[in-house]
Order: structure tokens, then C-alpha cells, then sequence
């Protein structure tokens, strides 16, 4: 705090539109211009739709993130912080997280969390998609890793993906366009521990410039990409998807945030109201809406979109929309290594990962897996304050206490498989509101019992590598609560029309012209992070637009 | 609860600097928190933050409250012992503020040029300049490539 923090915000009037006046009526209306959004928006611009795409957030100059301040680690933890409640930004809508053990994470800006997202880019496994045939859990999704994987390739081609083939724990795929990351000194020790208890490890696959790459450059390794890349090196859909969706014909109306969806008499979707940041209201007429606001956004929108026709929430004939909401529950085990000297060396995301406790092994009490990212150290503030863990301590065994730890700590995060339970929701709270009146969500979220055991044992099995690695201290918190990036589930997909809310290809059961395209489709939430898995469904989903719908082309 | 715009007087300014070296204290020859001179800085960026400002006037309200404080005369004239043991009861009953006022602590020395060069860390913004790893190396694979495929098959 040695110069006050600048607050890295630019200017906006009322509405920004980026590209030409749209005509009265388009074709396609997206809602959010996040990871999702971005990818439909790109994809039906260059199939020639007439496309609008309505964002609460602002366009944010990668030139004004944090990490070009000295100040960047009080900024991530106030203007810059994961948690909106935190940032408390009048184009956040806040989120009554106070019966949910776990606490959601999200930002709202053309790239939605891709802004802040540490750009780690594993796939499902094919047995994510068939939980039930397999486990006789949850349910199977409608389609299979099969269909997708060529959607897979596209988004790792328009993201760039920095990644290696060959992994045993996953299906033979297409080259990455880029070499992987380095693993660094940590990434080095770690996988050699993982090697001598025979378990498996691989470098990850990250949205991260390994070489220049989509006219941006490669990555510098400073660390904190979490809190925006400068460089663009880190993929973010601001830097990738939208310049070229804009290109194609595509409108991105930011500091718009949609109250309601309207429909017409036959229940159809006919567009949207939204705010201005003035507070005045509009109107955009559209042939069909496509919600991206994802798992907390998407539900929160529907349930605020009551009419005749779909009195419970707009497509909620099933009462599913809000329900069986997953988060990626994390354990956070580290351990300090006196061997290792400088852990806050290189990029903060995900260096390696481990897939040896991914599948279903009857020989354990839980279904289903997890895996392990191993994330390096950070600066000292963030040391200091503790991470995922308790603070260093204050008074005499200061100094002691903060030695050990900074330079020394390598950090396991286990993401595990949550499955889907109707009692996790997210509703409308009665009276919290965000800046225009509307609404916030409001989360119930409790662990399941097999979550539980199933992060146990990923402390236990933590616990032994971070010590066949030479740790000499070990801290552990077996459920990390301010974990919630991943939303999922809450807007389910099957083929089912009584059982969920769209069909395969994102396309509502009650109405025939609006889509869901982020992570609220998701049927299970497999165990890794899932945003390019929900970008390859919405890839394919804009494909089904493309292909199938002319009817929506106007 | 203390009022976020009070202003700290002469008094709570002594009890700051004593305690932010409480909090974190000299290191062999290199000062504590307060004797560092940040107390100034602290109470300054204090005021960026209401939740961060709140848990230092409720620290200072709660020292000066102190039993033992107020029978020998002021937080100041109590022995270190005793300093220790009055914040210890703070932190046990307000344990959210003490957190906040700690995280102002720790926030306004651990971002210290001096306190960087002391640890040994980079004192500067992480971009533009970066950090230098060594290249990929695709020989740290040779093991893990020898394994059979252990994903599962779906039929």
C-alpha cells in the first residue's frame, strides 16, 4: 500500500455498441458476453445471422489490469477480487451466498470470468458423459465425447492451447497449436514425486501463449494471470472471439443488463428488456434468445422472466430451472518444501495435473473421481494473508512462520466431481437486489456424502506426495469455500422433456426458439474445470443454429 | 461498532504504531511493522477499504477499553507481556475485525520496497518485465509416455 491504488477503469457512456446499428428485429439475442456468448456470437455472425449480444459489464483495457501495478495484490483482494459481493461493482449483481458452503465466483465484462481465469483447459473424460450407464448416478448426458471432440478442437484452435499429446489418462486427440508451458523447478519436483509413487501426471493444456500465437504475444511468466493478462498472453474471449465476431457482423451492446425476457402469446421468445446505465429502459425485438449469463446468471434471468404463458419462470414447465446446481467442490493441501526456493515463479495457473484418481475404482467409498492441479506460490502478501489456509501468525513465531512458507509452498488443489442433487439451488432472493432493482440470486449449496469422502481421500493422497516430495510441513483445508468458479447444472440437458429444460442441442423444450449455451446444461459436472467443455457444446449448439434453423434468419 | 469516519486521535496513533509492532516485530536488525514508519500509510489506505477501516477502529476502540489498560494509565504503559496478552483477548473476542486489522497490517508491510528487499522478492509490478523459466523440455515425459492408457472405455 506504499501509493494509492489506481482504479483501473475506463470511462463508458450510457451504452457501448461495438459494430453497426443492428436492424429492429435480429435474428439472434445473446445474452452475456462471456465464454460462452463470445463463441455462438463468432460463430452465427460468420453464418450470416443478424446478431446482438446485451453485457452488464464493461469492455476492460488489458492495458489497467492489476498486475502493472505494485499494489496487484491488494487490488485481487478488493476492485479486482473473484468473489462479486467483494467487488461490490454497480455492474455486479450481488449474490446471498449465506447457505451455500461454497461461495460463487464470477465477473462481468466482455469475457466474462475469462478475464480472470487462470485459462487452465482440461476436457472431459468419455465416461462424463455416461455417469449413468457406468455408476448408476446421476444421469447420462445426450450425447457423447465423440460428438463433441471435433468442437473440442475448433475452441483449442480459436482459444490457443498450449498442451502435449499422448496422455494415458485421456483419449488420443488432435496436436495443441503450441508446445506446453515449462513446468518450472516446482513443476519438475512435484511430477518426479508423482513418478516414484507410480502415479500419473501431465503437463496441463492452458489457454496460455507457449510461442506467439492469434496475434498475440506469448507469455512473460509473471504469475498472477488470474488477474488479467496484459500481454493477452492468457486467452480471455475479449482478446480471441469477439474481435472476430465483430469483424463478421456481430453488435456487442455493453453496460446492458436484461431484466426479462419477453414472449409473445404462443410463448415464444421475442426479445428482451434491458437497462441502460442510465437506468432507462429498453427493448431489443429478436427471432430468438440464446442465454450465456451461465450457472448463477442464466437461472437468476429465467426466474425473473414470469408471463402467461410460463408462469413459474420462462421454460420452467419441469420447475428444474435453478435446480441441481454443481460447483467443482476443491481441497487445498500444500506443502512446504525447503528444498524449493522460489515457488512464485512462473504462472500462477494450473502447471501440471494429475489424473491417477479420475475414474470410478469400486475399491474406494465414493463413485466417480477427482484430479489434482498443482498451482505454484504467490507473492507476499498472499503468502502472509494465508491463501486457502490460516494466515501466518502474528507476534513472536512471525518472521519463522512466513519464511517457511514464502518461496517454499507448492499447492494441490483437488477438484472433485459433484453430481447433481434438486436441493442445491439458485432462486430469486426476497430482498437482496443489485444496482437496478432487480433480483439477486440467492444460493443453497450443501456437500454431498460422497463429495466428502471423496475430498478426503484426495487430502490423504496429497498429503503422500507433498511428502515423498520432501515437504516438511503440510496444511490442509479439505473444502475450499471460496472455490465456486464452476457453475453448472442448473438448467439441465436431456432428451427428456419432463426431466430437463433443453434437449441435446441447447434448444428449450418449452420453447423452440430459445437456447442455453453455458454451464447451466451441464447433465454432471466430471472433475475438471469445465469452460471448454461449455464452449464446444456451444459451438456445437451455434452449429445446430446454423444448420437447422433458417427459420430464425430473418 | 465504531463509525468509519472517526478520526484516529494522538492517543490511538501511539497504540497503532506499538501494536502494529506487536503484530509483526522487529527481525534482528530490521524493524517491526510500526517501527518501519507505516502507521501513517496504514491509517491512509485504511480509508480505501470500509470493511478494512472498520476492523482498525474497532482494534483501536477494543485496546483502549482494556481493563489492565485503563487501571496502569494507557495501552502504552502496560509491559509487552501484557500488550500481548490485551491483544490476544481482542483477537479472541472480535476475531473478524482482528483478521481485517491484521490484513491492514500485513497488507501495508508486505507491499514495502524494504520488506520485499528483505525477503528476497521481486519488488516490482509483475508485467511488463516477467520472470525467465527454462524452455519445455519433452524428455520429462519419457516415463509417463511408457504407461498403457487408463482412461475408461465407454462401450
Amino acid at each position: 500500500m506504499t501509493e494509492e491504488p489506481t482504479l483501473h477503469q475506463n470511462e463508458q457512456p450510457v451504452i457501448a455498441v461495438d459494430g453497426l446499428l443492428p436492424p429492429d428485429v435480429v435474428d439472434i439475442l445473446i445474452v452475456g458476453a462471456g465464454a460462452s456468448g463470445a463463441v455462438v456470437a463468432w460463430r452465427l455472425a460468420q453464418a450470416g445471422f443478424s446478431v446482438v449480444c446485451l453485457e452488464q459489464g464493461r469492455w476492460v483495457d488489458p492495458a489497467l489490469y492489476p498486475t502493472r501495478d505494485r499494489n496487484w495484490e491488494i487490488l485481487g483482494r478488493h476492485e479486482w477480487n473473484w468473489d462479486p459481493n467483494k467487488r461490490a461493482a454497480p455492474v455486479d449483481y450481488p449474490v446471498n451466498d449465506s447457505e451455500s458452503e461454497i461461495t460463487p465466483l464470477m465477473f462481468s465484462a466482455v469475457g466474462g470470468s475469462t478475464i480472470h481465469w487462470t485459462a487452465h483447459a482440461p476436457r472431459f473424460h468419455p465416461s462424463d458423459f455416461r455417469v449413468k450407464t457406468l455408476d448408476e448416478v446421476a444421469d447420462d448426458w445426450p450425447f457423447t465425447y465423440d460428438d463433441l471432440d471435433p468442437y473440442y478442437d475448433l475452441n483449442d484452435m480459436m482459444m490457443g492451447c498450449a498442451g502435449i499429446s499422448g496422455d494415458p489418462a485421456m483419449p488420443p486427440r488432435s496436436p495443441r497449436p503450441m508446445p506446453p508451458l515449462p513446468l518450472g523447478e516446482d513443476g519438475r519436483h512435484m511430477a518426479a514425486a508423482f513418478e516414484r509413487l507410480g502415479w500419473h501426471w501431465w503437463p496441463s493444456d492452458n489457454y496460455v501463449n507457449s510461442m506467439p500465437y492469434g496475434g498475440r504475444e506469448a507469455c512473460n511468466y509473471c504469475g498472477p494471470l488470474g488477474f488479467g493478462c496484459t500481454r493477452k498472453a492468457k486467452s480471455s474471449t475479449d482478446v480471441n472471439y469477439w474481435p472476430e465476431a465483430i469483424r463478421l457482423g456481430a453488435v456487442l451492446k455493453t453496460y446492458s443488463r436484461v431484466s426479462e425476457i419477453t414472449v409473445g402469446n404462443d410463448g415464444r421468445a421475442t426479445g428482451a428488456h434491458y437497462f441502460d446505465r442510465a437506468g432507462n429502459v429498453h427493448h431489443q425485438a429478436a427471432r430468438s434468445v440464446v442465454m450465456a449469463g451461465n450457472g448463477v446468471g442464466t437461472p437468476r434471468l429465467l426466474l425473473m422472466s414470469k408471463s402467461d404463458a410460463h408462469p413459474d419462470g420462462l421454460i420452467n414447465s419441469t420447475g428444474l430451472v435453478g435446480k441441481n446446481l454443481m460447483f467443482h467442490p476443491y481441497s487445498i493441501t500444500t506443502g512446504l518444501i525447503p528444498g524449493l526456493s522460489k515457488t512464485w515463479k512462473g504462472p500462477m495457473g494450473n502447471i501440471l495435473m494429475s489424473q491417477e484418481f479420475y475414474e470410478t475404482d469400486l475399491r474406494r467409498d465414493f463413485v466417480r473421481g477427482y484430479a489434482y492441479q498443482l498451482n505454484r506460490g504467490s507473492g507476499p502478501l498472499t503468502t502472509a494473508l494465508g491463501g486457502a489456509h490460516e494466515p501466518v501468525s502474528w507476534g513472536a513465531g512471525h518472521h519463522e512462520d512466513f519464511s517457511e512458507r514464502f518461496g517454499h509452498n507448492v499447492i494441490l488443489a483437488g477438484i472433485g466431481e459433484d453430481l447433481p442433487e434438486e436441493h442445491n439451488t439458485v432462486t430469486l432472493d426476497e430482498r437482496l437486489t443489485d444496482s437496478n432493482g432487480l433480483p439477486a440470486p440467492r444460493i443453497n449449496y450443501r456437500l454431498c456424502e460422497n463429495s466428502k469422502r471423496l475430498l478426503d481421500h484426495s487430502v490423504k493422497s496429497a498429503t503422500q506426495v507433498l511428502e515423498e516430495a520432501g515437504a516438511t510441513r503440510i496444511m490442509a483445508n479439505p473444502l475450499l469455500r471460496s472455490g465456486g468458479w464452476h457453475l453448472m447444472g442448473t438448467a439441465r440437458m436431456g432428451e427428456d422433456p419432463e426431466r430437463s429444460v433443453v434437449d441435446g442441442w441447447c434448444q428449450a423444450h418449452d420453447a423452440d426458439n430459445v437456447f442455453i449455451v453455458d454451464g447451466s446444461v451441464f447433465v454432471t459436472a466430471g472433475a475438471v474445470n469445465p469452460t471448454p467443455t461449455l464452449q464446444a457444446i456451444a459451438l456445437r449448439a451455434a452449429d445446430y443454429i446454423a444448420h437447422e434453423r433458417d427459420d430464425l434468419k430473418g | 461498532m465504531p463509525t468509519a469516519d472517526r478520526q484516529l486521535t494522538s492517543v490511538d496513533r501511539v497504540v497503532l504504531k506499538r501494536v502494529m509492532d506487536l503484530v509483526i516485530p522487529p527481525d534482528g536488525d530490521f524493524p517491526g511493522a510500526g517501527g518501519l514508519g507505516l502507521a501513517e500509510q496504514l491509517e491512509r489506505s485504511s480509508q480505501r477499504y470500509g470493511r478494512l477501516r472498520s476492523g482498525l477502529l474497532s482494534v483501536l476502540d477494543a485496546m483502549s477499553l482494556d481493563i489492565a489498560s485503563r487501571i496502569e494509565g494507557g495501552f502504552a504503559a502496560l509491559d509487552e507481556e501484557r500488550q500481548i496478552a490485551a491483544l490476544k483477548t481482542v483477537e479472541t473476542n472480535l476475531p473478524a475485525q482482528f483478521g481485517e486489522f491484521v490484513e491492514l497490517v500485513y497488507g501495508n508491510y508486505y507491499t514495502d520496497s524494504r520488506v520485499h528487499e528483505r525477503i528476497g522478492w521481486v519488488g516490482r509490478p509483475p508485467q511488463p518485465e516477467g520472470f525467465d523459466l527454462e524452455p519445455w523440455d519433452p524428455a520429462v515425459l519419457e516415463n509417463m509416455r511408457k504407461r498403457e492408457p487408463f482412461w475408461r472405455q465407454v462401450g
